[in-house]
């Protein structure tokens, strides 16, 4: 090969000495030094310097980085000449694939192995098969926000990292399941611990932390985050990460296709972390009503996951009691033994007869809360003067089919009273049941919203409503106190749960602790039998129907407009946003867009949508390249329904949202 | 299936026919014909009329009741009996369908008849194969077949099945029905009896078949509260009777059937709803047209995704205050979670809105002529209220909007954002149900032309028509056997319309009816068929009118429990076979009921064999099928249908008779 001396040590042929650094860009690395020409395949040059460094290790993942040209040549049958090698290139021996940390939109920590030499594209849709995420398309990585200078030093607790560094994929084939996980995770405890974070919801914050992170006060700051996206059509290498940087893995389109909860169990808790944290930091504005019920979702899963709910409960389905009962029935029957007995069970309806006082506000009484002797049965109230009357007619007879249940509660001030609101031919009638103790409460309660959706006691669901209501109750106990730092009830799970984690903080500000919890109360019943993957589902779709959802803004400048606008970007349209009001001004749907344009030398994106109309606009807040790349991929990923079931058209994606390379 | 329930329906209304008979002839002269009050009361026949006919209704009542008892007894009976047979036939459920008759030509509808028998039996054959594959002959499943199972599915599935047809059984006993009057279009009404498991979407189907009117998705049942001037749309998954149980006894209430465009406004013009920009644009431009195409991907896009979309909607409404004959203007929005308005002084963003009401507990209704009534500013108005609130009650919110364009989006927001997907799903249905009827009409317009029947058929075609009245029952058992398969075709492939070249049957077969388990229809319900065309002799519009096929029959995707009640009550006994003809009922009001058409003519006196020799074939096709029976008797049908003509034309001019001594 190249290097032909003559006696007297000149070369004769045309070759010259490159040099080539071993490992990651690191000037004082140790370096070979080789003899090559242009001719020299990169192959052979990869030979040679893994013999010069003498050293065994598998090579296989090395390839060589060259530096000026910000670029892997990784075309091994190519020359130097034909990558235009000369003896000046700053050329790296290391590593394709290196260590980063993720954050992952749970805002955990995990290191892993990325590609650092492939598309982002692809070194995404690996990392998410290792995580098993399905749909990698979805998601991207954004540069971590640069620290500000820390005023005062204060040692962040150390974090858990969670690594996945050795974890090596079979290529190719999707991960086999074992025990319940997708089987690469189920190695060692490490690694199995790491897919229980990834697969389950985390706890809720701390409210302190809630209050320190930072969050968008205006259009302007929720422009922020989209200019650290990363390039999709270029290496993380190309685009300056090195490694063991963090960066930010999340949905970045928010068009979630085939959103399985069997499937997806990670797919589907990152999602639903992202959608928390999003409605936590107020970057999707909602109402209060709107918050109660995530709050209420959050507080719903957090309790399954940490009793390790996990699977699906089997007893969800109506149907399948229905024939748990009957086949209990049937399997007595052919015993033989008394079958009234069951009949008995099967048909009568518990009741509760207790004495209450009640309180019914009319005009022009003052009358308080008077003691009554209350019978509950099916979905009736009915009460009387005294136990000795109840055989007689009641005072008063109330079906509470279709009735409002408010619970009004205050743990502290040992008040436990239920508001209904029954609806009558007339309207509205308001009666308060007054109960004495929690556990009185909680069974009543139970029994007035099964009540109100017309079941009855006999319910299955009777029994775990109960418990769902004392142990709210338990976390009123302790998240009602204020600072919430005193653990009393003997219910581990709702312990330490403040209801300021579950709330953005603008309802720490606006609520006191123990308003804010009998809200949840409320809204909590109505989701207090979904399972955890439901609730999770739910919350997603909740999140989803607000009207703000899902809009990434930019910051950009229309042609022929003099000042700055927002552009929202959309899973299905582009809106035109007044930068100083947030009033929408025009929307214009991805349906009617026959064609766009990039000019990257004056960064701008020009659009041309059905029946002529032209829009072009120049990108502030972000590269037009990100404003691009979102474009692209929404087209891209309303495709997905036509090629169902195929390969992901990875080409079709970078044509889509690549294309600048050419300039 | 189905037929038995269908039978005790029939049976019902030809009971309660002979009793409206009986209570007008009696009630001569304090009732005029119409009575525009709508009955409603279990078994309760009358509450509509007067008093002078109380007692005597009560009496009946209790004979009802009597007779009812009997008929279920006879029938548990029975079913032991025919339940081999019901095996067998139980797939082969018919679709009495009721169609617009399309004028013909006695010829021409001579042809189409024939030409319908022998396309159908293609189909019919078609289709057979699906139902084998339901493997538990023993229950029966509803008509979708399910996909097959492996043996130990099977059994479970068969175990399962078991139970829960004995847990229905168990149910069936209180299975609470209404006999409800709807109020047609041309101020007639009709009876039906509607139990408590039927949605509205049932009763629709129920009530196409009675009135022939052409099934497109318009039809609604529409609920009108007399008392206070507000009105609705029956969504079509509603359950009729439990809505109607709100209502009191002495109301004033009405059920309509009629068409009303604003039903599914949104998914024939989703632009309207989805893509008004605020009423910026003038009324005409955003009523623009917009492409099949574009309107179904906005509507996938809005309702098809993980979860519904909403329609933005704000604006500035006026809000009635309570209790006041006042009203406020205020800026509302709608939102997934509720209504919101903007306090004063605030801002319209999420933060800052309040909560006006959420849809969980409220219907939404128009109101009517809320201008005279409460001083409103328009007559555009919408109003929330609980539904079981059926008096004036501060808990009724009235809001009026400035035009009818903007009412309409708030009602069918308001719709969207309370029902979600499932509005969508009962569209499609209506859509496949609409869609069915109008390849019916095709199949009838087209036997000239180059339809769709292939060439094969067209053979059968002419032995058909030369065998004309050989050929009645099959193309009565065909016909209905079409429209079985498109409904399952359309069900099955979601198909939105099942066009015309949708149903390529395969090769064209015999004629292979399963004649051993299902015999053609019994010569003497066929007599009746005859003489029961809306043209000839209006009177025999009671048969067809009295018929309230179960819903289950005419409906593709049957809700799991109805299939399974009906298979319980196994088709009648022999005896009462004979019996339909005896009761045969026709309330006055029933026939005046072909939607839209006015009032038939006064019947002229029956003709009662000439049809039967003339026309049979054209006839037995025109009008819908009646469900033919299983019977043990496949005779003849020329021979006996005119044997029991006499009977039955007697018993017509009887009835004429009445009929005329009333009017």
């Amino acid at each position: 090969m190249a290097g032909m001396k003559t006696a007297t040590g000149d070369y004769i042929d045309s070759s010259w000495e490159l040099r080539v650094f071993v490992g990651e860009e690191d000037p004082e690395a140790e370096s070979v030094t080789l003899r090559v020409t242009g001719e020299s395949h990169i192959g052979g040059v990869l030979l040679k310097v893994v013999e010069e460094i003498k050293r065994k290790q598998d090579w296989s993942d090395h390839a060589i980085w060259w530096e000026q040209k910000r670029q892997w040549l990784l075309q091994t049958h190519w020359t130097l000449d034909k990558y235009g090698i000369l003896a000046d290139a700053r050329l790296f021996f290391g590593p394709q694939h290196r260590p980063i940390i993720l954050r992952l939109p749970n805002r955990r920590a995990l290191r892993l192995r990325a590609s650092f030499s492939q598309p982002l594209f692809q070194a995404v849709a690996a990392i998410c098969r290792l995580i098993s995420i399905r749909h990698p398309e979805e998601l991207s990585l954004l540069r971590a926000p640069e620290k500000k200078e820390k005023k005062k030093k204060e040692k962040e607790p150390e974090e858990e990292l969670y690594d996945l560094t050795k974890v090596v994929l079979a290529g190719g084939v999707a991960p086999a399941l074992f025990r319940g996980m997708p089987a690469h995770f189920s190695d060692s405890a490490h690694t199995e611990a790491c897919y229980h974070m990834l697969s389950r919801p985390q706890p809720p914050p701390d409210p302190l932390l809630l209050q320190r992170l930072p969050r968008p006060s205006s259009l302007l700051d929720k422009t922020q985050l989209h200019n650290r996206w990363l390039d999709s059509s270029r290496c993380l290498m190309q685009q300056g990460i090195k490694a063991g940087d963090m960066l930010w893995l999340r949905f970045k389109y928010y068009s979630f296709f085939d959103l399985d909860p069997k499937t997806d169990p990670v797919r589907l808790t990152q999602l639903y972390e992202q959608a928390r944290w999003d409605l936590l930091l107020e970057e999707t504005d909602c109402t209060e009503e709107e918050m109660m019920v995530f709050a209420a979702l959050q507080y719903h899963i957090n309790k399954l996951s940490q009793s390790g709910e996990v699977g699906e409960p089997t007893g969800t389905d109506r149907g399948l009691d229905d024939l748990d009962a009957a086949l209990n029935n049937l399997e007595v029957k052919l015993e033989g033994s008394a079958s009234t007995d069951v009949l008995d069970n099967l048909t009568t309806i518990p009741e509760l007869k207790d004495h209450l006082r009640i309180f019914r506000p009319r005009k022009l009484t003052l009358k308080g809360y008077r003691q009554h002797w209350v019978v509950f049965k099916e979905t009736t109230l009915s009460y009387y003067k005294s136990q000795d009357e109840a055989p007689g007619d009641p005072i008063q007879q109330l079906n509470l089919k279709g009735c409002e249940v408010v619970p009004d509660v205050n743990v502290s001030g040992q008040k436990f009273c239920i508001k209904l609101l029954v609806p009558s031919p007339e309207g509205m009638s308001e009666i308060y049941l007054r109960c004495q103790d929690e556990k009185q409460y909680a069974h009543w309660m139970a029994g007035c919203r099964l009540a109100s959706k017309g079941r009855t006691m006999a319910d299955s669901s009777y029994t775990s409503e109960v418990q769902a209501i004392l142990a709210f109750l338990s976390l009123q106990r302790t998240g009602g106190g204020g600072s919430g730092n005193h653990p009393q009830g003997p219910d581990a799970s709702a312990e330490g749960l403040n209801p300021y984690g579950l709330v953005a903080p603008r309802f720490q500000r606006k609520f006191k602790a123990k308003q804010l919890t009998p809200r949840i109360l409320e809204a909590h019943q109505n989701v207090a039998q979904l399972s955890l993957s439901e609730a999770q589902l739910r919350f997603i779709q909740a999140w989803q129907s607000l009207p703000d959802f899902g809009i990434s803004y930019v910051v950009v400048r229309f042609k022929g407009s003099r000042k700055d606008e927002i552009l929202g970007i959309a899973n299905n349209r582009l809106i035109r946003i007044d930068l100083a009001v947030g009033d929408v001004v025009k929307t214009w749907r991805f349906n009617n867009m026959r064609q766009w344009n990039v000019n990257w030398d004056i960064r701008q994106v020009a659009i041309e949508f059905d029946e002529h109309i032209n829009v072009a606009f120049s990108c502030v807040s972000a590269s037009c390249r990100i404003v691009h790349e979102y474009i692209g991929g929404y087209i891209f990923l309303s495709t997905r329904e036509r090629a169902r079931g195929e390969e992901l058209d990875e080409d079709l994606f970078l044509q889509l949202t690549g294309g600048h390379e050419a300039f | 299936m189905g037929e038995s329930n269908e039978d005790i329906d029939q049976m019902f209304s030809n009971l309660l026919g002979e009793m409206d008979l009986l209570t007008q002839s009696l009630g001569v002269d304090t009732l005029p014909p119409p009575d525009p009050k709508p009955p409603r009361a279990e078994f309760n026949y009358s509450v509509g009329f007067k008093d002078l006919n109380e007692s005597l209704n009560a009496l009946e009542d209790q004979d009802l009741d009597a007779l009812m008892a009997d008929l279920v007894a006879d029938i548990s009976e029975a079913e032991q009996r025919t339940i081999q047979a019901q095996k067998e036939s139980c797939q082969n459920q018919h679709h009495p369908a009721s169609l617009e008759v399309p004028d013909f030509s006695g010829a021409a509808a001579l042809g189409y008849g024939a030409s319908v028998a022998a396309v159908s039996v293609g189909q019919y054959e078609d289709d057979l194969p699906p139902p084998p594959a339901d493997p538990m002959l023993d229950l029966p499943l509803p008509p979708p077949p399910p996909e097959p199972l492996s043996q130990e599915e099977e059994a479970a599935q068969a175990k399962a099945d078991k139970i829960k047809l004995a847990l229905e059984k168990l149910k069936e006993a209180k299975v609470k029905k209404l006999v409800v009057r709807v109020h047609m279009n041309d101020n007639s009404t009709k009876s039906l009896m509607v139990d408590e498991r039927q949605l509205a979407r049932d009763v629709l189907d129920n009530l196409f078949e009675k009135t022939h009117c052409d099934c497109n998705v318009d039809w609604c049942l529409y609920e009108i509260y007399t008392e206070l001037q507000i009105e609705r749309i029956f969504e079509d998954h509603e359950n009729v009777v439990e809505v109607l149980s709100d209502w009191t006894r002495d109301t004033e209430n009405k059920v309509l059937f009629l068409e009303k465009e604003e039903k599914y406004a949104v998914f024939k013009n989703p632009q309207n709803f989805y893509l008004d920009n605020k009423g910026k644009k003038e009324g005409k431009e955003t009523n623009e047209k917009m492409n099949a195409k574009n309107k179904e991907s906005l509507l996938e896009e809005s309702f098809c995704g993980t979860s519904i979309i909403v329609p933005e909607l704000e604006g500035a409404l006026y809000l009635k205050e309570d209790g006041k004959k006042s009203w406020k203007r205020r800026y509302f929005l709608l939102r997934a979670s509720g209504i919101y308005y903007v306090p004063k002084g605030k801002t319209k963003t999420s933060r800052d809105l309040a909560c006006f009401i959420q849809f969980e507990n409220v219907n939404i209704y128009y109101g009517i002529q809320c201008k005279m009534k409460y001083k409103a500013p328009t007559d555009y108005c919408f109003v929330l209220k609980h539904p079981q609130i059926q008096k004036e009650s501060q808990y009724i919110k009235y809001l009026c909007c400035d035009d009818a364009r903007t009412l309409n989006q708030w009602v069918m927001g308001i719709r969207i954002a309370k029902y979600g997907k499932t509005l969508y799903d009962n569209y499609q249905r209506a859509m496949a149900r609409a869609g069915l009827a109008s390849r019916w009409t095709n199949l009838g317009t087209v036997s000239a032309g180059p339809p769709a029947p292939p060439a094969p058929p067209a053979t059968g075609l002419k032995i058909g028509t030369t065998q004309a009245n050989g050929q009645i029952p099959q193309a009565a058992h065909s016909v209905s056997a079409v429209l079985e398969e498109a409904q399952r075709h359309a069900e099955a492939t979601k198909d939105k319309k099942p066009a015309l070249g949708n149903h390529e049957p395969g090769a064209p077969r015999t004629h292979q009816l399963p004649k051993s388990s299902l015999p053609p229809p019994p010569p003497l319900r066929r007599s009746s068929d005859f003489c029961s065309s809306p043209k000839t002799c209006p009177r025999a519009k009671g048969p067809g009118g009295g018929f309230p096929a179960p819903p289950d029959d005419s409906l593709p995707p049957p809700p799991p429990p109805p299939p399974l009640e009906d298979d319980q009550l196994p088709p009648p006994p022999p005896d009462f076979n004979d019996a339909p003809p005896d009761f045969v009922p026709p309330p006055p009001p029933s026939f005046a009921g072909d939607a839209g058409s006015p009032l038939p003519p006064p019947p002229p006196p029956p003709p009662a064999p000439a049809p039967e020799a003339a026309k049979p074939p054209a006839l037995g096709v025109k009008r819908p099928p009646v469900p033919p029976k299983r019977k043990e008797n496949p005779a003849p049908p020329g021979g006996g249908g005119s044997g029991e003509q006499d009977f039955m034309s007697d018993l017509m001019k009887a009835l004429q008779k009445k009929r005329g001594n009333i009017s």
